[in-house]
């Protein structure tokens, strides 16, 4: 059975619901303490997942500590032998800002999640939102490999979210969308509400320039399952929920499951 | 030869270090120890007999609350009520809960006041042994756009700031809770906290330190924050009146990431010790700080302890003994454990979550040994800071207070002009009516992945917190402090009443209730006797609402007093008895939610409407008026109609549910109409005032259309209209379009508190 590391920071608070989905697509998987190198260097493992939270009390910026642990100089080289990292929300702010995305040059920040913009308001915001992957993603990028190109919702619960670079990068930026947000029928967001935090070209998810590393900021491992949608979601997921036999909401996946699907795909597990 | 102080003497030391303790206290301490007490004494006292920690005048009325049902496996007493939840896998899972106040502090530092309110409660939980899996605010502020409404919006602003500022960085989901607004707090607000947690049955920890404690050497560690100033007095500070900026030293700040690291810790250490099947106390450092957790797991345990203030990590030079041993630094915990295993603990939190890197001076340090000696003895730079016998410090004292029934009977109003669409539209619109949506979309209230209905899309949150088990848990808190001002009785009856059906709204049968008990000065006779009176009400629902078979109770197994929560002026806030339900739905599959299901679906009405709308949402929004009469409460017939719904719903026949509470069946259908997005409710009742808006308890319940014809109603339900298409709810020759009202009634919170438009 494939292998996936989740690597704990001082501050995540993600880990053991990322590290169940993960074992319930079929992957075994294992929680790794920032310290522990030496353990993660010796077992190795097939992908690499940051999980959410607040790491090291995202002082200075989220994620930027973290980045500088030593055990990112591991997942880093991982990264560029091609193996499947993943990080979401606070595990995204921790891939900028170690350089691994974009990924221009690497080990370089070519970017930055910034502090959400939304009228009237400031600060923390947690949500369901609409999503549809990018151009390349779903050819190029293990973790969204089994996207079938409509809208899908998930949850968001962040600060600082927003996408942000430099003005001429902004050309380079579009081939790295790994997931914009959008409306529930699939049209491009048109500004607050639907872009929940004011991201630039709506980008809800960003990876390298081979796929392999995805920075994501919603939850896929908060809507594993059916039963996680609210039930007054609009559109397909939210009818699907609302009209669910019991047998289905508990069996059914939900839309985050998706994302560990196509990482279990690609690691070959039946 | 007794060098015992006098009066005079122990006067100025009352006063010079500001005690809450009255001169007849300190003559009592004074005699205990058979001389001056030393400084670390007379603080340790004077938390100890604060209002906050000797529930001394609240003591003997506390005693009538029901506690006694099969399901209880810890009561109150503990730092957290235990109860038994659900057995999968071959374990047994304990549901842990605790509810407290953090009002005082909220109103004078709002960020930080919300903030350790959280760290606090859940720290009672953690203790235990569990894991935290949730956590609720319950809010009362004053008027927004009243007198003081610049001072209650920052107060509003900084609260939710604090809460999820601290909240979601710990990584424990927000399940939500309430938000009212009163004048009668514009100077005192309320913000109570619960928090609940799992914890396998045989692995529950207790706050004393174990039997093996007599025959082999146990120490006390102390883990987490090196200790400061901060927080020095906090459990005085809560236990007296509010004045100005007074007391703003005695707030704690709180630090989540600490404590999400340390909880982490924690259970590594307890797998650590489990595995090894040693024996050990835990305790986490709440009022009183050092003090207190080293005398409290000595003296419940039947031991004596020497502690050592040398060996405590601080984080400022020169602290005093007693700032050091009293003070309320956030995020610390104690551990007795045998000295065998001292490396091992020590080495968990110091190398492997390496705490000393992550914030300087912090780490776990052994700072006391146990001893058969019944004295609490305390060294402080070769000093002795404290030698008394230690069953003084948590013996307690306990006052009868005086009480004076308060006149409330109040008028009703002489006409009630209702029209329907005008009532419906300003209610919803109202502060008192809108959505809480605004707060919560600051709450992160899915970490840990187990969250099955997050706040606003069912009558109660709902997680499902053991892997792999069916088992999903319901919790809600409520308390009306319009009806708690009209009638404290019915206030205290209502508050467990509303919670029941919140719970029972989703299917989830009631296993046991917290509380928390806000009101003004037990010296005041009036507030004793609307104290009394919440009390007998909330015993009399719980009495009233058991559904553990039997004539066994709603138990009540963990609670809070809070006093002295009055205005500047003296007047006691409205009584506020706030009570939390937990419920447990066997399957969380069937649970229901509030979401309108399909066009020509019945809408069963479960409770008749009784023209009593005293406090009522009616009343005030749209008549200007509180009224006098308060809904009765019927405990047979609200057992009756819970466990009616809980039929239907266990039968898979109930499409959606939602409680009749503030705004009455109206507003109830309007909030599933809005829920739903897409579909309404038209009713075929009379519209008038009683009927749309009486608050009387009940349902509403969307079923259907064949059942209606293969049941046979009991006499309490009755078919009230059907869904219909487009979001509206209408009745006989009005409709209100509710598409159209969405957005004021979603956006009301965050317009008039966060944008300030329009004040």
């Amino acid at each position: 059975m494939p292998c996936a590391a989740v690597i704990r920071f001082p501050g995540s608070n993600c880990e053991f619901e990322t590290a169940r989905v993960l074992r319930n697509s079929g992957i075994d998987s294992r929680i790794y303490n920032w310290n522990e190198i030496g353990r993660l260097s010796d077992n190795k493992a097939d992908a690499y997942v940051l999980p959410g939270g607040f790491s090291f009390q995202d002082r200075i910026r989220a994620g930027v500590i973290a980045s500088r642990e030593n055990i990112m100089d591991f997942v880093f080289e991982e990264a560029m032998n091609g193996k499947p990292v993943l990080g979401i929300c606070n595990g995204a702010q921790v891939l900028i800002e170690s350089g691994l995305v974009p990924g221009w040059k690497p080990g370089s920040v070519q970017g930055a999640l910034a502090g959400n913009l939304a009228p009237g308001r400031s600060g923390y915001l947690s949500r369901w939102v609409y999503l549809k992957p990018g151009k390349e993603a779903v050819a190029k990028c293990p973790w969204l490999s089994a996207l079938e190109g409509d809208a899908f919702p998930l949850p968001i619960a962040h600060a600082e979210g927003r996408f942000v670079f430099r003005e001429e990068d902004m050309d380079k930026v579009k081939s790295h969308i790994g997931l914009t947000y959008c409306t529930p029928d699939g049209s491009a967001a048109d500004g607050w509400p639907d872009n929940p935090n004011g991201s630039v070209l709506n980008i809800a998810a960003l990876m390298n320039a081979e796929g392999n590393v995805l920075a994501m900021m919603p939850h896929p491992e908060r809507s594993y399952h059916l039963w996680q949608v609210p039930p007054d979601m609009q559109g397909f997921w939210g009818d699907k929920r609302r009209n669910s036999s019991l047998k289905d909401i508990e069996e059914q996946p939900g839309p985050g499951a998706i994302i560990f699907k196509g990482l279990a795909k690609y690691l070959g597990v039946k | 030869m007794s060098d015992r102080p006098n009066r005079e003497d122990l006067e100025n030391e009352v006063s010079s270090r500001h005690l809450a303790m009255t001169v007849d206290e300190a003559e009592k301490l004074a005699g205990y120890v058979d001389r001056m007490p030393t400084p670390l004494e007379f603080h340790l006292f004077d938390t100890m007999w604060s209002e906050h920690c000797s529930y001394k005048s609240s003591k003997p009325v506390l005693k009538t609350l029901p506690t006694d049902s099969p399901g209880v496996v810890i009561g109150p007493g503990e730092d957290a009520g235990v109860v038994s939840f659900c057995n999968h896998d071959g374990v047994e899972w304990d549901l842990v809960v605790a509810h407290e106040s953090h009002n005082h502090p909220s109103q004078v530092l709002p960020v930080e006041g919300a903030a350790t309110g959280i760290g606090g409660i859940v720290r009672d939980v953690y203790c235990m042994g569990a894991r935290v899996t949730g956590s609720m605010d319950l809010l009362r502020f004053g008027d927004p756009l009243g007198k003081k409404g610049e001072t209650t919006r920052g107060i509003v602003r900084g609260v939710v700031e604090g809460i999820w500022k601290y909240g979601n960085a710990l990584g424990v989901p927000n399940m939500g809770g309430d938000t009212e607004f009163h004048p009668g707090y514009d100077d005192n607000c309320l913000v109570n906290v619960v928090a609940f947690g799992m914890v396998p049955h045989d692995r529950i920890v207790h706050s004393f330190v174990p039997e093996e404690a007599h025959r082999e050497p146990y120490v006390l560690i102390l883990t987490g924050k090196p200790t400061d100033s901060t927080g020095f007095g906090g459990a005085t500070f809560a236990s007296a009146d509010l004045d100005g900026e007074q007391g703003i030293g005695s707030v704690q700040v709180a630090d989540p990431f600490l404590k999400r690291v340390l909880s982490e810790a924690n259970q590594a250490v307890l797998d650590l010790l489990f595995g090894k099947d040693i024996k050990f106390g835990f305790k986490d450092l709440g009022a009183g700080g050092i003090a207190c957790v080293t005398s409290e797991l000595a003296a419940h345990g039947g031991l004596g302890i020497d502690v050592d203030l040398d060996a405590v990590p601080v984080s400022m030079e020169n602290l005093p003994p007693e700032v050091i041993a009293c003070s309320e630094t956030q995020e610390r915990y104690g551990l007795a454990v045998p000295a065998a295993v001292v490396d091992e603990v020590l080495s968990v939190y110091n190398d492997r979550f390496e705490l000393p890197r992550l914030f300087p001076n912090c780490r776990a340090a052994v700072i006391g040994k146990f001893n058969s000696k019944p004295v609490y003895n305390v060294v402080c730079r070769g000093q002795n800071a404290a030698a008394t016998p230690i069953n003084y410090i948590t013996e307690g004292v306990v006052y009868q207070r005086k009480e004076h029934a308060v006149n409330c009977g109040a008028p009703e109003p002489a006409e009630r002009p209702c029209n329907p669409r005008e009532n419906l539209t300003k209610i919803l619109t109202s502060l008192s009516g809108c959505s809480r949506n605004h707060i919560w979309s600051y709450y992160d209230s899915e970490v840990q992945g187990v969250t099955r209905f997050r706040p606003g899309e069912a009558d109660s949150c709902v997680s499902v917190p053991v892997e792999g088990s069916r088992a999903g848990l319901a919790v809600s808190g409520d308390g009306n402090p319009w009806y708690g001002e009209l009638d404290p009785f019915l206030g205290g009856a209502h508050s467990v009443g509303e919670a029941v059906r919140n719970v029972v709204a989703t299917g989830a049968t009631p296993i046991c209730a917290t509380d928390c008990l806000n009101f003004g000065s037990p010296e005041d006779p009036e507030a004793f006797w609307q104290f009394k009176q919440a009390v007998t009400g909330i015993t009399e629902a719980c009495n009233a609402l058991g559904f553990s078979g039997g004539d066994y109770p709603l138990p009540v197994v963990s609670g809070n007093v809070s006093f002295y929560n009055q205005s500047k002026g003296g007047k006691s806030i409205p009584p506020s008895p706030i009570v939390a339900v937990f419920g447990k739905i066997h399957d969380h599959r069937k649970a229901t939610d509030i979401v309108l299901r399909k066009q020509g679906n019945a809408v069963l009405l479960v409770g008749t409407r009784k023209d009593e709308l005293g406090g009522s949402l009616f009343y005030r929004t749209c008549l200007g008026h509180h009224g006098g009469t308060v809904p009765v409460f019927r405990g047979s017939l609200e057992k009756k109609m819970a466990d009616w719904v809980l039929g239907v719903i266990h039968d898979g026949k109930a499409r959606s549910v939602h409680d009749i509470s503030g705004g009455g069946l109206a507003v109830a259908a309007a909030e599933m109409a809005l829920a739903s997005r897409t579909l309404g409710i038209q009713f075929s009742l009379d519209s008038n005032p009683v009927t749309l808006f009486s608050e009387t308890p009940g349902y509403l319940m969307e079923v259907d259309p064949d059942f209606v014809e293969n049941v046979t109603l009991p006499e309490f339900v009755s078919v009230a209209g059907r869904v219909s298409a487009g979001c509206s709810v209408s009745g006989n020759g009005w409709e209100v379009d509710l598409n159209s009202l969405r957005k004021q009634w979603s956006d009301k919170l965050a317009s008039v508190i966060w944008r300030e438009e329009g004040v």
